[in-house]
């Protein structure tokens, strides 16, 4: 029985989170599974060790997700926290409408969005990617999912920011953020049918609930979930996708010259910089993970982007490369709990993407501004100065 | 070996295709369907890699 090795990093240390991917090749090298004393948690740092966590249900429980007792209490009863078998029907009840199957018949309309908003932003010259597109396109297309209007439409940002950031240990962005979570929560528990566009899937849910296909009082939850899980983490990706091809223009031509090329680019983005620090699980029994002993009843914290720069994984994992194709990159999670919304992701980003290679030839960076932040890894600002049409 | 498909877990990604197409598709309804579930040679390979990129790991190998 070997124990992990310890190391004396906070892991939500402002300026880790800013750019942890320096901490995480350290934490790597240093092993699979590292205890962190000031944080009261085991981090995985290694690929192959975070799969196998996110495969195995039964030793590694959903129960603590989160890394404060008050976000934990929050989510009972929600798929995200929950495991087999009470999982099962929670995610059939939460992901039905969000297959790919159930999503199909919203891709011509979220293609078309997606080229709208790039046309307008590539004619301007020169524009604020954040607010304009990265926020800007999944706020509208989540809106439309769920059927939202009125004055809910302008808080789903702060919402949804806040749902992600209370995840966190009970440090400062926590405690600010759940009073804001606290407003989500109560209008996912009042809000009747009548509130949401009639033919959304928001009001379908609700229709579903009417009927008694779904049990009563899960459809306030499902709605709280598509809203806390599809707005930050779209809204990181797409900005990680403007970023990362103005900072490789080489890859934008490539991109352009084979654009089937769009659904590795978004793998590969996803890959690159993972929109989700870290995830939590707990040990239900002691367990020998990548080589060490874990107690029973210990919180784990799972680094996405750690497993995804892992060489023993992938050959040169710090170079950005479209043609890469990673689909086994580990930012949707894997398994049961394995991201929900990751058709509506796609489609979201494939679209802008898309767009990106049909309408621009280069993008020029200006400053790239990232707030640190508990869960989610996503810009603040990011100024596109010069923007050539192709 | 045989893939074995959990059918309720499954929900429809289509991975599994682009890493099998000659072993499994998905029908017009967004189904998936195992063409060929009995697996050895080159087929092993391609069945291991739809097993593998499963996001939610509703494929698994088994002895047939």
């Amino acid at each position: 029985m070997t124990a992990p090795t310890a190391s004396d990093l906070d892991i939500w240390d402002d300026q880790l989170l800013i750019d942890p991917y320096p901490a995480y090749a350290k934490l790597r090298e240093q092993g699979g599974v590292v205890h962190l004393p000031k944080n009261h948690l085991y981090v995985i740092t290694r690929y192959d060790a975070i799969r196998e966590v996110l495969g195995d249900p039964a030793t590694f429980s959903s129960t603590t997700l989160g890394f404060n007792p008050m976000v934990n209490d929050a989510l009972q009863g929600t798929s995200l926290a929950s495991d087999p078998p009470t999982h099962t029907q929670l995610r059939a009840t939460l992901s039905e409408n969000l297959t790919p199957r159930a999503l199909r018949g919203l891709k011509v309309v979220i293609d078309q969005k997606a080229d709208k908003l790039v046309a307008e932003l590539v004619a301007t010259g020169s524009f604020e990617a954040i607010d304009s597109l990265a926020r800007a396109f999944p706020l509208e297309i989540v809106a439309d999912l769920i059927g939202f209007n009125g004055h809910v439409k302008g808080n789903m940002l702060r919402w949804g920011q806040a749902a992600m950031q209370v995840i966190g240990p009970m440090n400062q962005r926590t405690q600010e953020s759940f009073p804001i979570a606290g407003e989500l929560y109560g209008w996912c528990s009042s809000v009747t049918a009548q509130d949401l566009t009639p033919g959304s899937i928001g009001r379908g849910i609700f229709d579903a609930e009417a009927r008694g296909d779904i049990p009563q009082g899960s459809a306030g939850h499902i709605i709280h979930q598509y809203l806390g899980a599809g707005v930050d983490t779209t809204i990181a990706s797409i900005g990680n996708i403007v970023a990362l091809f103005g900072r490789h223009p080489e890859q934008l031509e490539r991109l352009r010259a084979k654009p089937e090329l769009v659904p590795a680019a978004f793998a590969e983005v996803l890959r690159y910089w993972a929109p989700i620090h870290i995830w939590g699980r707990t040990t239900t029994v002691p367990v020998e993970l990548d080589g060490v002993t874990i107690p029973a009843g210990a919180q784990l914290g799972l680094l996405i982007g750690a497993g995804n720069r892992d060489p023993r994984h992938y050959e040169n994992p710090d170079t950005f490369d479209i043609t890469r194709n990673p689909v086994d990159h580990l930012s949707f999670g894997y398994g049961p709990h394995g991201c929900a919304g990751q058709g509506l992701a796609k489609l979201e980003a494939h679209a802008i993407i898309d767009a990106l290679a049909r309408r621009v030839q280069s993008l020029e960076l200006g400053r790239e501004v990232r707030e640190a932040s508990n869960i989610t890894r996503s810009h603040e600002r990011l100024q596109v100065l010069k923007v050539v049409a192709a | 070996m045989r893939i074995h498909l959990d059918r309720p877990r499954c929900e429809g990604h289509g991975l599994c295709e682009e890493a099998a197409p000659t072993l499994m598709h998905l029908d017009d309804d967004g189904e998936l369907l195992i063409d060929a579930p009995d697996v050895d040679g080159a087929d092993l390979d391609a069945a291991q890699a739809a097993v593998r990129v499963c996001p939610v790991a509703a494929l698994r190998l088994e002895a047939a």
